[in-house]
């Protein structure tokens, strides 16, 4: 028996640790690991450098950002000034499982507030700046039978959540989040062009929209300049972008738009942009009252602006908040749901 | 820092640079790698890092503390509580709301007022793998299968990049032994991490995301929208998605840690041809199968102690072995359904032997079976699925790419281990420069079938 002190002898190498030695596959040097790796880096630079920036890019600001820029702006032009990414590109491109977009983007669009900055004047109030049911208007109900449901990180559970309710009823309900989108960072997706691509797709009846989690990333103004989030002339061009996604989405009258406004998030330094989105979503909204239902979370879910983890729901205190401040839970999100379904209900026969 | 990343993609030739220089100055080299490791760790919230230096300090004092004593019960003691406030550490972070919110529904059940205070915590990424090391380093120092090593070593051991967030659990005795020399710059298995990489890549990214994006979340997120044949379809597609996530990223993570010179254990071996739920466990995340063995079900006596008691074992181990996945009631039940079936296994031995082929059958449809409980996020929306699968309809969701995804990812495994592990072994055997070569092509070809919304997160970082 061995002494009481000793270290015992493990039972056995059922974690197969001698795998490698048992193959002779530890015929390498630590030279190869680098040259290899460096080999590899290398390929993807000249090939692909430009994704590298185009990463950096989509990064919110932090060191992060800096180191991958630092690396992918040099990569970039690296890769521009040779043939290989074009390559690449006609020999992958065809992989890519990204929608065909169709439409007019932000840049070519009017989202640009270019007409305006040219002195056009302000344009003429008609009947469709007024929400027909606040003036007594009987309006028609038709059944709802395709609800389009997209946003980008926020509209999730959204989605699911409608999708539960409403899909018993016979309602077709296609969800569509775009994850770490948004509308002032329009080099992952565009959504002027990603709007009329999902209208020309699926002619939705009627769409519910909840997204704010990515803004605040700076944007070209009317005369080219870049603007910084998050003051009036921010928060303008933010609302012709959402105005031409509004356009896209009403088709002409044919279709309601939910737009969810933004809950506060924890973080006080979000509060600008929240702000700022909320308000550019009020402002796009005006001329289309008619068909656009700006539905209120700010006041649901962070009254007064104060950021809560926590609410009433039924008579009983339910996180509805992410532990990242930012998102709605499930819980948050079925409220959000419930809100929207009955917001719903007051254009459309269940 | 996911590894499908391009921030990955320019920290970790630098790292492995840095490394392989620094290696013959052991002295640099550790401090050097538990920064890189802590440079990676931050990169999801730098306040994790905290946590993770407390668990390391925590640890390796009680390590210290066990080794220094002979006196059985004040070994026993400092175990105990360093265990304990390992799994307080878990507890608090991983399943404070899902109990808070259970006692509060109960007390209203019972028209009394909640008294336990709602709290909405950030889950650290990793803590349960990190907390799983951290309690196998102390409790194997208390056994005696290992010194107590360095804190610096025990840092490493803890916050190893490749392993840090994801696993494979592994245990002190198999990766402290490997600090304690400076690695062979002259023996690295440079072809299988090579080849490992890329293997992991092609299984998350095309294979797992792909059939997430197409199949399995829009049928798991309303199962009301479509028929049987589509459900059955999705659940088969999620056995398919989790292997291909959960095995791509350890393939991965084994990979970079040969590159690095460090070997770490198996953590699967084609869990789809068990021919039974042992098998099944022998074959699925294979560190966490070890880790519940040794440090739960044969500390509770294991098979020792009767065929009442060995079924009591399995199904406690196995219900906390669901747990430690995640704060649900599906996965509880998801734990006690593997339970019941290893006890019924159990219960079965020395009976009638059915055909290999039988056996397989329904094993494997008995575990698609189980994953429908697993990702499903409550029981109200698993048993929509479930009685769903009954229902008519059409079969919408299996185009032509998620069919041959599923059928290579279930194929490949029924292939004889011998024939796939010779022509694995060939590949990582030719020359590390042509393996490169391919790799990045690979890459591009992998990256191209990236959305624009990037990669989603492997699915075991959540837990």
């Amino acid at each position: 028996m061995p002494p009481e002190n000793a270290p015992r002898k493990p039972a056995r190498d059922d974690s197969l640790m001698q795998r490698f030695d048992e193959q002779r596959l530890r015929r390498f040097s630590a030279r190869d690991a680098v040259l290899a790796t460096a080999l590899i880096a290398f390929l993807l630079l000249i090939f692909s450098g430009g994704s590298v920036k185009r990463a950096g890019e989509e990064l919110n600001p932090g060191v992060g950002r800096d180191v991958v820029l630092a690396v992918g702006k040099p990569a970039a032009w690296v890769a521009e000034q040779l043939p290989f990414a074009q390559i690449g590109h006609t020999l992958t491109g065809w992989l890519s499982p990204d929608q065909k977009l169709v439409g007019l983007g932000f840049e070519e669009g009017s989202a640009t507030g270019a007409g305006a900055a040219a002195g056009k004047g302000p344009s003429p109030v008609t009947p469709e700046w007024f929400d027909g049911r606040e003036l007594g208007e009987e309006a028609p109900r038709p059944k709802l039978t395709k609800l389009l449901v997209t946003g980008d990180s926020l509209s999730t559970p959204l989605d699911i959540e409608l999708g539960q309710r409403l899909t018993p009823d016979g309602v077709e309900v296609i969800r569509e989040p775009h994850l770490a989108t948004g509308i002032s960072r329009s080099d992952v997706v565009d959504w002027g062009k990603l709007s009329a691509t999902q209208v020309a797709e699926d002619h939705p009846q009627a769409v519910v929209i909840f997204i704010g989690a990515n803004e605040g990333l700076p944007m070209p103004g009317p005369g080219g300049e870049e603007v910084s989030c998050c003051g009036p002339e921010w928060a303008a061009i933010w609302a012709n972008r959402a105005r031409q996604m509004m356009e896209n989405y009403i088709q002409g009258g044919r279709a309601k738009l939910y737009w969810l406004t933004v809950p506060a998030a924890r973080d006080p330094a979000r509060k600008p942009i929240v702000d700022a989105v909320n308000a550019a979503v009020d402002a796009a909204a005006a001329p289309f009252r008619s068909s656009v239902r700006v539905v209120d979370m700010n006041s649901v879910f962070t009254p007064g602006d104060e950021f809560r983890d926590a609410m009433e729901i039924d008579g009983q205190e339910t996180i509805v908040r992410e532990p990242d401040g930012i998102h709605l839970n499930k819980e948050g999100s079925a409220l959000a749901a419930e809100i929207v379904e009955e917001e719903l209900d007051r254009d459309f026969t269940p | 820092m996911l590894f499908p990343t391009v921030q990955f993609a320019i920290f970790f030739p630098i790292v492995l640079a840095l490394s392989w220089a620094l290696m013959p100055k052991q002295r640099l080299w550790k401090p050097f790698i538990v920064v890189a490791s802590y440079v990676f760790y931050a990169a999801a919230d730098p306040r994790f890092c905290i946590l993770l230096a407390a668990v390391t300090l925590l640890n390796q004092a009680a390590a210290k503390a066990i080794h220094a004593t002979e006196n059985q019960r004040r070994r026993k003691l400092i175990t105990g509580v360093a265990v304990a406030l390992d799994l307080g550490l878990l507890g608090a972070f991983k399943y404070y709301g899902f109990f808070a919110q259970n006692v509060d529904d109960l007390l209203n059940t019972w028209g009394l007022s909640p008294t336990a205070p709602l709290l909405s915590i950030a889950l650290p990424v990793g803590i349960s793998f990190f907390t799983f090391q951290a309690i196998s380093y102390t409790v194997d120092v208390k056994r005696r299968l290992v010194e107590p090593a360095s804190t610096i070593d025990v840092a490493i051991y803890l916050s190893f990049f490749p392993h840090l967030v994801a696993g494979p659990i592994v245990r002190a005795r198999e990766f402290i032994p490997q600090l304690q020399s400076a690695r062979d710059p002259e023996h690295v298995a440079v072809g299988a991490g090579l080849g490992l990489i890329g293997l992991g890549l092609v299984k998350k990214v095309m294979i797992a995301d792909y059939l997430g994006r197409v199949v399995v979340d829009p049928a798991f997120g309303v199962p009301q929208a479509y028929g049987g044949p589509d459900l059955l379809f999705a659940a088969y597609a999620y056995a398919a998605q989790i292997y291909c996530d959960f095995s791509g990223y350890t393939d991965i993570a084994i990979g970079l840690a040969l590159l690095m010179g460090f070997i770490f254990p198996q953590n699967f071996r084609s869990p789809y041809r068990a021919t039974g739920f042992r098998d099944f466990w022998r074959r699925w995340h294979m560190t966490l199968s070890r880790f519940l063995r040794d440090f739960l079900y044969i500390p509770l006596g294991g098979n020792r102690k009767g065929r009442l008691r060995t079924y009591f074992n399995l199904m406690a181990t196995m219900v906390l072995g669901g747990l430690w996945h995640g704060a649900s009631w599906t996965f509880v039940l998801w734990g006690g359904f593997h339970g019941s079936m290893l006890s019924i296994e159990h219960a079965w031995d020395g009976r009638r032997r059915f055909p290999a082929a039988i056996r397989w059958f329904v094993t494997f449809n008995l575990v698609v079976f189980a994953w429908i409980l697993f990702r499903s996020p409550d029981l109200s929306l698993f048993w929509t699925y479930f009685t769903g699968i009954f229902h008519g309809g059409s079969l919408s969701l299996a185009t032509f790419p998620a069919v041959l995804a599923l059928l290579a990812v279930i194929g490949l495994q029924l292939v004889p281990e011998r024939t796939s592990h010779g022509i694995e072994v060939g590949i990582e055997r030719l020359s590390p420069i042509l393996l490169a070569v391919a790799l990045a092509a690979l890459i591009l070809v992998v990256g191209a079938t990236v959305p624009s919304q990037g990669v989603p997160p492997f699915i075991y970082f959540r837990f």
